[in-house]
């Protein structure tokens, strides 16, 4: 039991937790990018997609429960690792030059906890709607295929990217996520022990290749908004289940 | 040739230190570093000042003492090598220099210069060897060891414990110390019996130091003067992962 409690301590073990729930959000990462990408395939697709996402029921709250354990994890050992980190030089240098480390490496914690910062703007946004309301209530939609009416997640991220502070903030923390990815990633698999030549090939340029990916597919879609790629969807008059009041007209159908 | 230097000031562990500015004249481009703090060190004593303290041996670059930060680089701006086989060649004429200790909690300040490194024998201590039985010496022959192997062991073996990859880490951390210490072992068939104990008791000992954590940043891979590669942190995981899930 001690030895369990003193592996559960040493840094290695916090550097394998934090490596391990790293490369888990950055796979979540990827499928939140691609499913994004139906922005622009239409509003039909997209809204589909999301649909159907919730749909999943209890499976959506296995990956959320996940998601929310990943972050915790990874949150938590940067603390702890931050803090020895300091406490290990409590007198700096004079001058000190880096010698071979990445700008990207060394702001590890700062970009992290923009990122941080940036997802609860995002959940705020797009996720409970408190941020811009009035976008994110924007309407219904009316699926082409069922007839249902689902929450028109189209035209909410259309009119949310249309106003140019939201765009920047988007842009802005997408840079401090590529940062943030292109390091972490290859660090992870170091951590995690990858020696093999062959594999270190790969994972040492999977960071950068990674950032670059996230950086044009995530910014695709503000971008796209702004330069008038992505149109909005005419209005329709359906209104959401997901919008409290309805008012209640022949056009209209509330559950 | 004339160079202002900048050096650390620290009457023993517990004072508060000081930069003290020195100008120093007649440095000859041939000089190692070592010969001009030596030649400055005349000066003073002529002067009857303290002289500056400190570490060095061999002089060789093979002994791991001479450990000093020199204008923020650990062992001076030339790749590979120590601080006693650096030439005042790679300096100009009315440069500044600026001279250091290490900075790390786990190295503290002894003297001016010299920083107390025994958390790093402390760490060897702790699982840094190999146990062999006493009597004859076994043929050499009867032990084969691949080619690759022999010279990895031996690269890694090539550390010199003189603190430049903590001095140079952002973390101060002994990853890349500890790391040659375990791979050089962990190569060879004498290091097997013990290969997995050995991992876990130098990182048990290198956290209890109080070194910081390997972030990945691979300073102490440019800061080292021998070449030892970051290779040996990914081995070392592995070693760690190995013995903690199937130990």
């Amino acid at each position: 039991m001690s030895s369990l409690l003193q592996f559960l301590r040493s840094t290695v073990f916090t550097k394998i937790v934090m490596a391990i729930t790293g490369l888990l959000i950055i796979g979540f990462l990827i499928g939140h990018m691609l499913g994004n990408l139906l922005m622009f395939a239409g509003p039909e697709k997209i809204n589909a997609y999301a649909l159907g996402l919730k749909n999943l029921g209890p499976l959506l709250w296995l990956v959320r429960l996940g998601m929310i354990a990943a972050f915790g994890l990874h949150i938590w050992s940067s603390i702890q690792l931050a803090y020895r980190n300091k406490m290990a030089r409590p007198v700096q240098y004079d001058t000190k030059k880096s010698l071979k480390s990445t700008f990207a490496s060394r702001t590890m914690l700062v970009s992290g906890l923009a990122i941080l910062f940036f997802v609860i703007y995002h959940l705020l946004h797009y996720t409970f709607g408190i941020i811009q309301p009035n976008t994110y209530h924007a309407g219904g939609y009316r699926m082409e295929s069922t007839g249902e009416i689902v929450h028109h997640v189209y035209n909410m991220v259309v009119a949310g990217f249309q106003n140019p502070y939201i765009s920047i903030s988007y842009i802005l923390a997408l840079i401090f996520l590529s940062s943030h990815v292109s390091h972490a990633t290859t660090s992870a698999f170091h951590t995690l022990g990858v020696m093999n030549p062959n594999a270190k090939k790969i994972t040492s340029k999977i960071g950068p290749a990674l950032a670059g990916l996230f950086l044009v597919g995530y910014l695709s879609i503000p971008i796209g908004v702004m330069i008038g790629v992505i149109k909005k969807a005419p209005d329709q008059k359906y209104v959401s289940t997901m919008t409290k009041d309805c008012p209640d007209t022949p056009d209209c159908k509330c559950e | 040739m004339k160079l202002s230097l900048k050096i650390w000031r620290q009457k023993n562990k517990n004072s508060e230190g000081i930069f003290k500015n020195y100008v120093l004249s007649d440095v000859s481009p041939d000089m190692s570093f070592l010969e001009m703090l030596d030649t400055l060190n005349e000066q003073l004593l002529s002067k009857n000042e303290d002289p500056v303290a400190f570490d060095h041996d061999c002089r060789e670059g093979i002994c791991g003492s001479c450990s000093m930060m020199i204008n923020g680089k650990p062992h001076g701006p030339e790749s590979k090598t120590t601080t006693c086989q650096l030439h005042m060649r790679k300096f100009k004429d009315g440069d500044e220099v600026i001279v250091e200790p290490w900075r790390a909690s786990a190295f503290p300040v002894i003297r001016d210069l010299v920083v107390d490194r025994s958390a790093f024998d402390r760490i060897i201590q702790a699982g840094g060897f190999v146990s062999v039985n006493t009597g004859n010496a076994q043929d050499g022959n009867t032990l084969p060891i691949p080619k690759p192997d022999a010279d990895a062991a031996m690269d890694a073996a090539a550390c010199i414990g003189c603190g430049a990859c903590v001095a140079a880490c952002k973390n101060a951390s002994a990853m890349l110390f500890t790391a040659a210490k375990v791979s050089h072992l962990g190569y060879l068939p004498q290091g097997q019996p013990e290969r997995q104990r050995r991992v876990l008791k130098m990182v048990e000992q290198m956290d209890n130091e109080g070194f910081g954590n390997c972030t990945n940043t691979n300073d102490c891979e440019a800061a080292c003067p021998k070449g030892i590669s970051v290779h040996n942190i990914a081995r070392l995981n592995r070693d760690f992962l190995k013995a903690k899930l199937f130990g």
